[in-house]
């Protein structure tokens, strides 16, 4: 795995086109390029995980606030038809985030 | 963050992505990079010195020195999947309300004479070829009538990448000049100030706030960073810059007329070709005790090989192609090149204060709010080439 950079006169030429729909070109940090594509998976989720916390955590305590709902309302929720439509957009937005590396 | 009519409107789950994609990068810059450092000192000089019976004289060394070592492998890991996250983050947040932008920032700039694009302006191969910093499509992508997403993702995610170290209108480069320029020349007053590579403005505000009395102009090639940045800067009020498409190698803008052409963080993502044009266009337009300033990341030149190495983490992993060739140009020569008298360039360093919400508190190889400065009085002309 060589990192150093070509030494050429115009180095635009090794940059990735843009405006042709491929992907920046993905250097490789690890000696399987599948390896590097699962940290990339994993990296993602780290992110996706703290904003669920982050949420959830906002959640509760907006609504221990208002002293609105307890436990035992979240664990008994069932989405009606349009909640149901909204939760599936947010989690096929949520799996083009985690699983872009391998996309 | 500062707000305006422009700004994306991040949500929480938005707010909360880039905010700990902000604190991955802090941890990156506390917790990895020392790691790096650690193995170079402790395993990798070793080995460089006794395949070569010397020490690593430049980067070019230390690369080859720390290309197997599992620490970098990791800094590199992380912080390249740090920011394919953060502009992907800003690419569902403006897509989202790609539509509703683009007509909020037509709305504000609707009839107004000083936003002039222009067409047929042909966009330079290294914008138009380069998705820089892993911005898909680069400055200058229309993907719509009137675009502006890509500078809006550029505005709403640059927090995430800085933590917070360029300020809540990620002006620090701006704000770094105008507090350079009050210290070190206070009795400078420009009448006219020409702004090269303006991207979406956020560095120029701080001029029209310091120089109240100064006509203002901001030059882009990409009309999306321009209609951004227009709107943008109506909506906070300011109304009498002129944002206008064109070439910084070609301005149209009449010779000897300014007293400071300047440019932040512009020059590593020109060219070879391009970066003397850049420096001979200023000395076309400035007139006699005009001065033109550059901000950038320092010269790899009488830095310590490793942190050059360091440094030039964006020339290999960022899609900055140009960042390692312009770290290692003579600027002050290249000055001197474009017609600047040897005793009138200058170097010199200037920074802004980090808000108390950075999130980043160390150096981070070329993100904190720290900048060399290269410049030039401009003599009478004629008397400047003799030098």
């Amino acid at each position: 795995m060589d990192h150093s950079l070509p030494q050429i006169a115009d180095p635009i030429q090794h940059a990735p086109a843009s405006e042709t729909g491929r992907r920046p070109e993905a250097p490789q940090f690890t000696d399987d390029p599948m390896l590097d594509r699962l940290y990339g998976v994993t990296l993602a989720l780290v992110t996706e995980l703290a904003v669920t916390r982050s949420r959830l955590d906002a959640l509760e305590r907006v609504l221990a606030r208002r002293e609105l709902v307890d436990r035992g309302e979240v664990d008994a929720f069932v989405p009606d038809n349009f909640e149901a439509v909204t939760r599936g957009r947010l989690q096929s937005e949520y799996l083009e985030r985690v699983m872009r590396a391998l996309e | 963050m500062g707000r305006h009519d422009v700004l994306p409107a991040a949500q929480h789950d938005d707010m909360a992505r880039f905010d700990v994609i902000a604190h991955l990068n802090a941890r990156v810059a506390q917790v990895l990079a020392p790691k790096v450092k650690a193995a170079y000192d402790s395993r990798a000089r070793q080995g460089f010195r006794l395949r070569h019976g010397r020490d690593p004289l430049d980067r070019h060394d230390v690369a080859e020195a720390m290309q197997r070592e599992p620490a970098y492998r990791i800094f590199s890991l992380v912080r390249r999947n740090n920011m394919e996250i953060r502009q992907h983050a800003g690419r569902q947040l403006v897509a989202r309300e790609a539509a509703s932008l683009c007509d909020r920032a037509r709305a504000l700039n609707e009839g107004a004479a000083t936003l002039r694009l222009n067409p047929a302006l042909e966009t330079p191969r290294y914008v138009s070829a380069v998705d820089t910093h892993l911005m898909r499509g680069g400055y200058a992508a229309e993907r719509m009538a009137d675009d502006v997403t890509n500078p809006a993702n550029y505005d709403a995610g640059m927090y995430a990448t800085t933590g917070g170290a360029a300020g809540p209108w990620n002006d620090a480069a701006g704000r770094a000049l105008v507090d350079w320029l009050k210290h070190e020349h206070p009795q400078f007053k420009p009448r006219r100030i020409v702004d090269l590579g303006c991207g979406l403005g956020h560095n120029t505000l701080p001029l029209r706030a310091a120089f109240p009395e100064a006509e203002i102009i901001a030059i882009d090639v990409a009309a999306p960073m321009l209609r951004y940045g227009h709107a943008r800067a109506r909506s906070l009020g300011v109304s009498d810059i002129t944002f206008m498409q064109a070439d910084a190698t070609s301005a149209p803008v009449e010779e000897n007329s300014c007293d400071l052409v300047f440019t932040t963080m512009v020059l590593h993502e020109t060219s070879r070709q391009a970066l003397p044009r850049f420096f001979s266009e200023a000395h076309r337009l400035l007139r006699a005790g005009g001065l033109t300033v550059h901000l950038e990341q320092p010269p790899y030149r009488g830095l310590d090989p490793f942190e050059q190495f360091m440094r030039d983490w964006d020339g290999r992993f960022n899609n900055e192609p140009f960042w390692s060739a312009l770290h290692e140009s003579d600027l002050p020569a290249l000055l001197v090149k474009a017609g600047f008298g040897v005793h009138n360039v200058f170097e010199s360093r200037c920074s802004a204060l980090p808000p108390s919400q950075s999130v980043i508190k160390n150096e981070d190889f070329g993100r904190a709010p720290s900048w060399y400065v290269v410049g030039a009085w401009q003599a009478a002309k004629g008397i400047a080439a003799i030098g």
